[in-house]
């Protein structure tokens, strides 16, 4: 399966400064382990130590909240990594 | 509150708009809005506000007027560097529109005062640039009842929500915790696209006056994001949580809070801050601990020598067995990790701390052009 990954601005370091990548994967958490194996470090900005979604973080497939990491992501799918911005 | 002959001039424009009308001026009119933080967000907002004839406007900000905000925050002007934000800000605004009133507080939002500045408003917009004060007003104004319209920006990129108590999810709701990493810097350290702050501030403004007037549909329970590049706007639902800290169902905080500011000013002024040359010319100095608070990853791909492996994460349980007579100096890619290591071990009461300024990005380019830095 393959999908657009939207990387918030604070992440965009990992990804060269892209603002979306292509990645694999048929699940929230398979393709956030498909951009880990390309954009070390990464994963663990999103998730911590027990595989919880970070509390400043929203993952969202397409415009529907990601509750489950377990939840399907299919072809064609934007998933939109949202992080808490502090800038005023 | 009605208007007088020159206002009903003044508002001319509004007036001919049949969803504001006079009714709806004479709300503005009528209005006490607080702004926290007179910075990229609060220019745009504060300047239309006075402009649409709001009648009481206070600001918040304890900062003074730096060159380097011009660049964005298009309600200073060169003269007003080194002047107090608020009390240059509430000049501008009366010198634009004479008829409202403006009360500045030069005073830092903290726990013990928000109540007493929150309470004499009707809405509060949230334009600081720091994740305590933005968690402190919402549970602020979650707990006095008092509708909220928050934005924030990082580089070119830009999110607004709009919170009205009983009617939809709070801040907390969305991002229930700030991120404790310190990985998020703020705009002195990431850069901001000027007009950026422009953007959100003016969409807060135009919430600001829907939510007084009663028109339109407000961004409740909707996150609306910005990106500048892609020049795109998206927007995300979200819900109130039952478990929320401040408007869930069994809250744990029923009063106002400060969250510790890891990278506060009090927390660092104490720490020494060295350029890469200067960490160069200490290091043969036995007296030297040099931290490396990078992932593990990154620590292989090159490191200084000497230097031992503690990811910024792990810190805090192995600062037991720092020594009390070295100097700690901490090192990262860019300065932002290692300067939240700073002021967690200042937190912790370690005596001497030094940091590495612009991080060994800085190293490679001042001392060792062969140094490899990895990616995070």
């Amino acid at each position: 399966m393959s999908c657009i990954v939207r990387i918030p601005s604070p992440l965009r370091s990992y990804t060269n400064g892209a603002a979306s990548v292509a990645a694999e994967g048929a699940t929230v958490n398979g393709v956030l382990e498909n951009l880990e194996q390309r954009y070390a470090g990464v994963r663990f900005r999103m998730l911590d130590e027990q595989d919880r979604i970070r509390q400043h973080i929203r993952l969202f497939v397409n415009s529907r909240a990601v509750v489950d990491l377990n939840e399907p992501v299919r072809s064609g799918d934007t998933v939109h990594l949202i992080c808490a911005l502090s800038g005023g | 509150m009605s208007l007088s002959p020159a206002e009903l001039a003044r508002y001319s424009r509004h007036l001919a708009l049949r969803e504001i009308g006079v009714a709806g001026q004479e709300k503005l009119k009528a209005a006490k809005v607080l702004v926290v933080g007179a910075g990229g967000l609060g220019s745009p907002s504060i300047l239309y506000l006075a402009a649409a004839g709001v009648g009481t406007i206070g600001i918040v900000d304890f900062d003074k007027v730096d060159i380097s905000n011009l660049q964005r925050q298009v309600l200073f002007d060169t003269a007003s560097v080194t002047r107090p934000k608020a009390d240059a800000a509430r000049e501008k605004l009366l010198a634009l529109n004479p008829d409202i009133k403006v009360v500045a507080h030069a005073v830092e939002l903290r726990a013990a005062n928000v109540r007493e500045i929150f309470s004499q408003y009707d809405l509060v917009l949230d334009g600081t640039d720091r994740f305590a004060t933005r968690y402190l007003t919402n549970d602020a104004c979650v707990l006095l009842g008092k509708p909220l319209v928050s934005a924030a920006i990082h580089r070119f990129e830009g999110q607004a929500l709009t919170y009205v108590p009983l009617r939809g999810p709070c801040y907390r709701c969305l991002f229930p915790e700030p991120p404790t990493e310190g990985l998020v810097p703020n705009c002195a350290e990431a850069g901001v696209l000027g007009v950026l702050p422009g953007v959100l501030g003016t969409i807060q403004a135009t919430e600001a006056i829907k939510l007084i007037t009663g028109v339109g549909e407000l961004l409740i329970g909707r996150l609306l994001t910005y990106d500048a590049l892609a020049m795109n706007f998206n927007e995300f639902k979200f819900s109130r949580r039952d478990d929320c800290a401040v408007c869930g169902i069994h809250p744990s905080i029923s009063e106002p809070q400060d969250a510790p500011e890891l990278c506060s000013v009090d927390n660092l002024k104490d720490i020494q801050r060295w350029s890469a040359r200067e960490l160069h010319a200490q290091l043969h100095k036995a007296e030297i601990s040099l931290i490396d608070v990078r992932e593990p990853h990154e620590f292989q791909a090159g490191n200084l020598t000497g230097s031992i492996n503690i990811p910024v994460a792990k810190l805090a349980q192995r600062l037991g067995g720092f020594s009390r007579t070295r100097t700690h100096v901490f090192v990262c890619r860019s300065g932002a990790r290692s300067l939240t290591a700073c002021a967690i071990a200042a937190q912790s009461g370690v005596a001497s701390i030094a940091h590495l300024e612009g991080g060994l990005l800085a190293w490679a380019s001042e001392v060792d052009s062969s140094f490899i830095v990895a990616l995070p």
